[in-house]
């Protein structure tokens, strides 16, 4: 191993811009960092050459650990991308300047300058000084000054980032024949995906200070884990279905899932279809071919070899799409490409795939209100119990009608996010009022949770806000418990919702609850046949998903003292309501009398509400 | 170039004749009364021991004071440039406030600190120090009234190097000293020079602080802008133009200096 990198992490100012990354890199390996700007790939690059200190971790090159020696100690070698040549020094004397500082002889001094000119192809133009030289020029003096004292390791920080398009390809080849011939171990970081796809051995992609997926760059193509990889790797249509039976469903197509994709039956299920896997006919396809369904070309670009089109489906039940994201867009649109010269007759086509990938399901995300001014400011300890087990990526919103206050807060939360062990909790300020910003955070980003504490004076405006827009299954917390170790699921009231068992099961597994399946007989006597069906479809579900898990029956004169009751013996943590129509208070009724708040009011415990499916 | 230009003619004519004058007849005056004499009457006035003094006092106090301060400056430049703190912008003003006080006023505020009754020089009178007044006062009040000028002159040039400049020496083996010794130090040659020379030249003309804190006495702590001063006062202009005289050719040779080593590295860096 060249490189090897142990759970480096690094925050500036509060923000982690490096959260918890390992890495190898093998020997004579070029490994390209992507990600955008402020991804913390340059940080990632910097602390492997020490001019920046790990808050922790440790970095070993050539299996020497050298977390904490200098830059000059660690034998590396480094091209910035704004190349750095000493200006009062001529290119000769920038390029011996790491022999003359290693006290190498003179005459094997010029020898390996001659050398090293050679090899990047400025042979003859060692008198010039860099004002003399162009921005390649310039670069490959950079690069040859950096492995004229024979690094281990090659570091490279965008080198092609201030190049023009055509000169970028040259070098690219140059420094891709010259590291070969060296056979030094290097590192690139780049936002460029041609670059990375040209240059790397392997490719490790970074979104938000986080290594999200490494492999060579034509697997990562073709079979990314994340959503990030799928959609900031070339072009493609991601769209988001259900699983059922180990297939996705869009609409009435069925997908297989492979088997090395972990699922959930009837989870959300992400399919990534690359331009180059969508089939365009004029005519309907024969039978047995994957047909998405019939649209219209909206948009055509021209591309040289290919062109470039963009089709509009009619939207298909239970199917969302999640890439490419046009706002206020209801039907879907699917990428594909076709050779230039290959004509359809007309607007109207046939949409047939021809290949899929199914991407890894994605972290879970939640959404913790701080509204300290409310009386909610954010269960912190709660949060840490939740973040292990469920894998999940907290952000901490707050909202304030002062613009002067935005930075302060994001900085204050940073820090209390910190000192509560959530370093890499993301704070998210909004600007306005409470109810409408955490209504419109939840829809412009996806969320699988909204965590709201209930203020010691009872369910708040705030909270009666969010219930009325809910579209995540909220959880609102009252006097915290440590972890939820009892799960009362009340499947009672109303039409019989699917989705509360489903989330409230899924919670339950991964913290590893028992589950109660609560019925309520509101007429005493036998349940109806359908509530037994009901009660057994959930438990099948609960068992599914590996999760302990009984039913109970209770009679009771109205379904909240049916649920109060039993989360009074029970000694439940927590409560999964469903939020249906039936359960919302009708107009003109008071807040008192609405049936989530009776529960919240006269159980004290938390409750999580799950939304009905979309 | 824009004397050549059509109908430049008359604004630059105009522009000749304020400056005659204001800036051009003066100079020419003081050679014109320093030579009436002849050039024997103008060496027998250099040659009296005051002048003589006064002129070598002047040369040894520029010179250590653009010596002390090439390294003073050079280093408060280095720090400013490279850390970000808070209260720099407080900082960097406060440095630079002696060119917006009248030299009067530091001469008086040094005097008030340091003299014989202020703050300071209360506590050294005891141990029978007294730097007001003495060669190391008129010393004290040069650096202190120069010290911007180098810092002027060195701290654009710091602030123009990349940042990586230095991150990149140390990524190909050297350390610190030798970072500073081979990398920024030869950036900041133009600087250094024109800013040695320019406290140099302030300090050689260096009067209202010096008037001060010298006490103005002969043979010990006069500097010859003090000279000059005195011997007009007690109406002996010949003396006081012959020193004058070598003090303006002087200046005239740092000025002519500093314009051609500024106007090459201007074009470098373009």
């Amino acid at each position: 191993m060249s490189i090897r990198l142990e759970q480096l992490t690094k925050s500036f100012g509060g923000q982690r811009v490096v959260k918890s990354t390992s890495l190898e890199v093998r020997d004579g390996e070029v490994f390209v960092l992507l990600g955008a700007s402020g991804s913390g790939k340059s940080t990632i690059l910097r602390l492997i050459a020490g001019l920046s200190a790990p808050d922790s971790g440790r970095i070993q090159l050539h299996g020497r650990d050298v977390t904490d020696l200098p830059p000059q100690e660690r034998g590396i070698g480094f091209v910035f991308q704004n190349y750095s040549i000493f200006r009062h020094m001529s290119v000769a004397e920038n390029i011996e300047f790491p022999l003359k500082i290693r006290k190498v002889a003179g005459p094997e001094r010029t020898r390996r300058r001659e050398q090293l000119l050679d090899l990047v192809g400025l042979g003859g133009l060692g008198n010039r000084y860099a004002h003399q030289l162009s921005g390649g020029q310039q670069q490959r003096v950079a690069l040859a000054r950096a492995l004229v004292h024979e690094p281990s390791v090659l570091l490279l920080d965008e080198p092609f980032g201030a190049l023009d398009v055509k000169i970028r390809g040259q070098l690219r080849r140059n420094l891709k024949e010259i590291q070969r011939q060296l056979g030094v171990t290097a590192i690139l970081v780049t936002h460029d995906q041609e670059e990375a796809f040209e240059l790397a051995d392997r490719v490790g992609l970074m979104e938000r200070g986080e290594l999200l997926e490494v492999g060579e760059p034509e697997a990562l193509y073709a079979r990314p884990l994340t959503f990030f990889g799928a959609t900031f790797l070339g072009a493609g249509t991601v769209l988001v279905g259900r699983a059922r039976d180990g297939a996705a469903q869009l609409g009435a197509l069925s997908l297989p899932i492979p088997p090395e994709v972990e699922h959930e039956e009837d989870a959300r299920v992400r399919v990534l279809v690359r331009p180059e896997q969508v089939a365009l006919s004029a005519e309907p396809p024969e039978r047995g071919v994957r047909l998405l369904g019939r649209g219209t070309i909206v948009e055509q670009s021209f591309l040289g070899a290919l062109r470039r089109l963009r089709v509009r489906l009619p939207a298909i039940p239970g199917t969302r799409q999640a890439s490419p994201a046009v706002y206020g867009e209801e039907s879907l649109l699917v990428d594909a490409v076709l050779p230039a010269g290959e004509d359809l007759s007309g607007p109207e086509v046939w949409v047939s795939l021809k290949g899929w990938h199914i991407l890894a399901p994605p972290r879970p995300r939640i959404l913790a209100c701080d509204l300290p001014d409310a009386g909610s400011p954010a269960p912190f300890a709660l949060l840490q119990a939740l973040e292990g087990p469920l894998d999940a990526r907290i952000s901490l919103l707050s909202v304030t009608d002062d613009t002067d206050r935005v930075e302060a807060l994001r900085a204050s939360q940073t820090e209390r996010a910190a000192a509560h062990g959530l370093p890499d909790a993301e704070p998210v300020v909004r600007r306005g009022e409470p109810v409408a910003e955490i209504a419109a955070e939840q829809v412009q980003s996806l969320y699988d949770f909204l965590v709201l504490k209930t203020p010691e004076s009872g369910p708040s405006e705030v909270l009666g806000g969010i219930l009325a827009t809910l579209s995540t299954p909220l959880l609102a917390v009252q006097e915290a418990p440590a972890s939820f170790a009892r799960i009362l699921i009340c499947t009672a009231v109303g039409e019989p919702g699917k989705a509360d068992v489903r989330v409230g099961g899924w919670l339950a597994r991964r913290l590893g609850a028992e589950v109660t399946l609560l019925h309520v007989l509101l007429d005493g006597g036998e349940p109806a046949p359908w509530v037994k069906a009901h009660l057994d479809a959930g438990l099948a579900t609960l068992r599914a998903l590996e999760v302990t898990s009984r039913t109970a029956l209770r009679p009771a004169r109205t379904a909240v003292q049916g649920i109060l009751d039993e989360a009074k013996e029970g000694d439940y943590d927590l409560i999964v309501l469903g939020r249906h129509a039936a359960s919302r208070p009708a107009a003109g009724r008071s807040r008192r009398h609405d049936f989530t708040f009776e529960i919240l009011s006269g159980s004290g415990k938390s409750l999580l509400i799950v939304p009905p499916d979309q | 170039m824009i004397g050549r230009r059509n109908g430049a003619g008359i604004p630059v004519g105009l522009l000749v004749l304020v400056l005659l004058p204001l800036i051009l007849m003066p100079i020419a005056a003081v050679f014109v009364f320093a030579f009436r004499g002849g050039p024997g009457e103008f060496l027998k006035a250099l040659r009296t021991e005051d002048a003589q003094f006064a002129l070598r006092f002047s040369l040894l106090i520029a010179f250590l004071t653009a010596a002390i301060n090439a390294v003073l400056g050079t280093w408060a430049a280095y720090v400013l440039a490279k850390h970000r703190f808070r209260g720099e912008r407080p900082l960097a003003i406060a440095i630079n406030l002696p060119v917006a006080i009248p030299t009067v006023v530091v001469g008086t505020s040094l005097l008030l600190l340091w003299g014989p009754i202020g703050l300071f020089g209360k506590l050294l009178a005891p141990l029978g120090l007294q730097p007001m007044f003495t060669p190391a006062g008129v010393l004290l009040a040069h650096l202190f009234v120069t010290f911007p000028y180098m810092l002027g002159a060195v701290k654009p040039l710091l602030d123009e190097l990349e940042v990586t400049y230095e991150e990149a020496a140390y990524t190909l083996g050297a350390g610190r000293w030798q970072t500073f010794r081979y990398v920024i130090l030869p950036a900041l040659k133009g600087g250094l020079f024109s800013g040695t020379l320019l406290t140099f030249a302030h300090s050689l003309g260096e009067f209202g602080a010096t008037v001060m804190v010298s006490g103005n006495l002969r043979l010990r702590t006069q500097t010859a802008p003090l000279y000059i001063f005195a011997q007009f006062e007690a109406g002996k202009v010949a003396q006081a133009n012959a020193v004058a005289a070598v003090l303006a050719a002087l200046s005239f040779v740092i000025f002519f200096f500093l314009l051609r080593y500024s106007g090459t590295t201007g074009k470098e860096r373009t």
